[in-house]
């Protein structure tokens, strides 16, 4: 009963935030979506989500060394452009899909103590362990979580006979705005990627069962309006390895998979069909946070008495 | 800029079960996804900076300037990394492995020869005059570790044929004849290879991992970690000469000749 309360009030906020979200955006009618109707119908609450992956320790830009990425990048630039956006928007989610650690002297030198302070002073909702988030060993990693003060999610690393049990969550349920997300991490095999001392005792649990079991789960029992992986299990492979493709094809109630690990710079988010026959859109930020991922959901309140149509993308240079 | 808009369907047919699940429930946050839409920020500099950010990392970057730019060696040549006129070896190919080996030995003396890394882990050029410890950061940026293989002569075999078909890779401790990246004739220190022996091999964590697919360490059990890293290694080397005055050199020694 105390959560249907928590309900209630986050209902009356919603209408609040929603009038405001509705009115400030100015969708147009050429999307199909009509704003006004569905302010009508109680109303309509944007979520943001901003997304990085494989930063890689790039604390600082890449230096002006000729190299294909100078210049670009940078912690305090991605600090900025972040805090223009909080401030744009009411609801934000800020998240990360692993390997944070190695790419510059920062991290030989100092560990990862600085990318974790770096990130929490940034407001990171949540991030997943990449392959090289295990380089200065489990040791290594448990070392510096006391720097982070974000959440990190792991489902299918089985911590337990580590020193790391306990150290990681599988997955986090934010609400925002009165709606409720749930995020979970997938991490790619190890062995292989990583020197065997480095993981130690970790079990490799199968990325797609675990996957789709804590989205089953996010969705259905805990009540979940949206279900965000973060993925660092690539985008895509030529063999059949395991990869954010085979995953968006194979789940039933993932909506977002943001992944990590092949450093993939996206033209555009790719929708994938899944096995419920709903979509998932698999999103990827390029490395080293030359890119700032952005995604915005508009949720409405459901309607009882319409049925609503499908509209086709619209593509915009916008 | 790109965006996208779309609507979603497939909450569509639920509405009788969403009904039954509101009344019985009742506790459904009641929303629905209708719409989404994307964009990517590229971060330049016409992004402006977050100054707090830079105040935060401002002290562990002026220890680290301090730390990096630390002159620990002198180097009478450059070696280059660029190794395409000088193949199968390169300058910096025999001083990286040459440097390794020789500090890996002071940990494990009965190592037989290495192959610390291939010649694309290689990073970056080591300059004539100064070297600093973002020299050797750069030229081994990975946290690599040393290990030792037992390997059975067939299987150094096969390690040198390897070698011998990518033209050439950092080697330490052997004298290898190639022809048409065939090996021809190989030697682990001046001796025939015995096939009834078995060898005690270097190489990195990485490269025995299947790294820069490098064959035949991935099947193998019996390893050893040193636990030494091949930067700290290089590192030490790089020190120990300063400390005898002397500078770092490197030729192109005939240790894998092209017939």
């Amino acid at each position: 009963m105390d959560k249907c309360h928590k309900f209630k009030e986050s209902r009356r906020n919603f209408i609040r935030q929603a009038t405001g979200a509705a009115l400030g955006f100015g969708i147009s009618g050429a999307t199909g979506f009509d704003a006004r109707a569905a302010l009508k119908d109680g109303g309509l609450v944007k979520l943001t989500i901003l997304h990085t992956n494989d930063t890689h320790s790039r604390v600082e830009p890449f230096p002006m060394d000729g190299s294909k990425y100078q210049g670009l990048g940078g912690a305090a630039r991605r600090a900025a452009l972040i805090g223009r956006i909080r401030a744009e928007e009411q609801h934000v989610l800020l998240l990360d899909a692993g390997d944070i650690f190695q790419g510059t002297p920062y991290f030989n030198l100092y560990g990862g103590e600085v990318e974790m302070k770096l990130m929490t002073a940034m407001g990171y909702d949540a991030a997943t362990m990449g392959n090289h988030d295990f380089d200065n060993g489990l040791e290594g990693f448990h070392k510096q979580l006391p720097h982070a003060g974000f959440p990190i999610l792991c489902t299918n690393y089985d911590f337990s006979d580590t020193l790391m049990k306990g150290a990681t969550l599988p997955y986090q349920v934010f609400r925002k705005g009165g709606m409720r997300i749930g995020v979970f991490g997938i991490g790619i095999e190890l062995k292989g990627l990583v020197a065997d001392v480095n993981f130690g005792a970790t079990q490799y649990l199968d990325p797609l069962k675990t996957a789709n079991k804590t989205a089953d789960l996010l969705r259905n029992e805990l009540d979940c309006d949206l279900v965000v992986c973060l993925s660092h299990l690539g985008y895509s492979y030529e063999n059949k390895k395991v990869s954010d493709q085979v995953l968006a094809a194979g789940n039933r109630n993932i909506d977002l998979i943001i992944g990590g690990h092949t450093h993939t710079f996206m033209e555009v988010p790719e929708d994938v069909k899944n096995l419920a026959g709903g979509v998932t859109t698999i999103n990827q930020a390029g490395f080293a946070g030359i890119n700032l991922g952005r995604i915005d959901y508009y949720f409405e309140k459901k309607r009882r008495s319409h049925v609503k149509f499908a509209a086709p993308y619209l593509i915009t240079n916008g | 800029m790109m965006m996208f808009f779309y609507k979603r369907i497939w909450f569509i047919n639920w509405l009788p079960a969403g009904l039954l699940l509101m009344t019985s429930l009742g506790c459904s946050t009641g929303y629905q996804l209708s719409k989404s839409n994307r964009k990517e920020y590229v971060i330049d500099q016409k992004t402006g900076a977050d100054s707090t950010v830079i105040k935060a990392y401002l002290p562990y970057k002026a220890k680290m300037e301090a730390e990096m730019s630390q002159v620990i060696g002198h180097s009478a040549i450059l070696m280059s990394k660029k190794s395409s006129d000088t193949l199968p070896e390169s300058l910096l190919s025999n001083f990286f492995a040459d440097a390794v080996m020789l500090e890996a030995k002071k940990v494990d003396p009965s190592i037989d020869f290495g192959i610390p890394s291939t010649k694309g882990g290689l990073r970056v050029d080591l300059p004539e005059g100064n070297v600093t410890v973002s020299n050797i950061f750069e030229l081994m940026p990975f946290e690599n570790e040393v290990v030792v293989y037992q390997l059975s002569g067939q299987q150094v075999r096969e390690l040198l044929d390897f070698v011998a078909a990518t033209n050439g890779q950092p080697v330490t401790g052997l004298q290898l004849k190639i022809k048409d990246r065939k090996l021809i004739t190989a030697k682990v220190n001046g001796q025939e290879i015995d096939p009834a022996k078995t060898y005690r091999v270097l190489t990195s964590d990485y490269i025995g991992g299947g790294g820069d697919k490098v064959p035949v360490f991935k099947d193998i059990k019996d390893r050893k970690s040193l636990g030494l890293k091949i930067r700290d290694a290089l590192m030490g080397y790089v020190r120990e000469m300063e400390a005898q005055g002397k500078l770092l050199s490197s030729s192109l020694d005939g240790r894998i000749v092209k017939l």
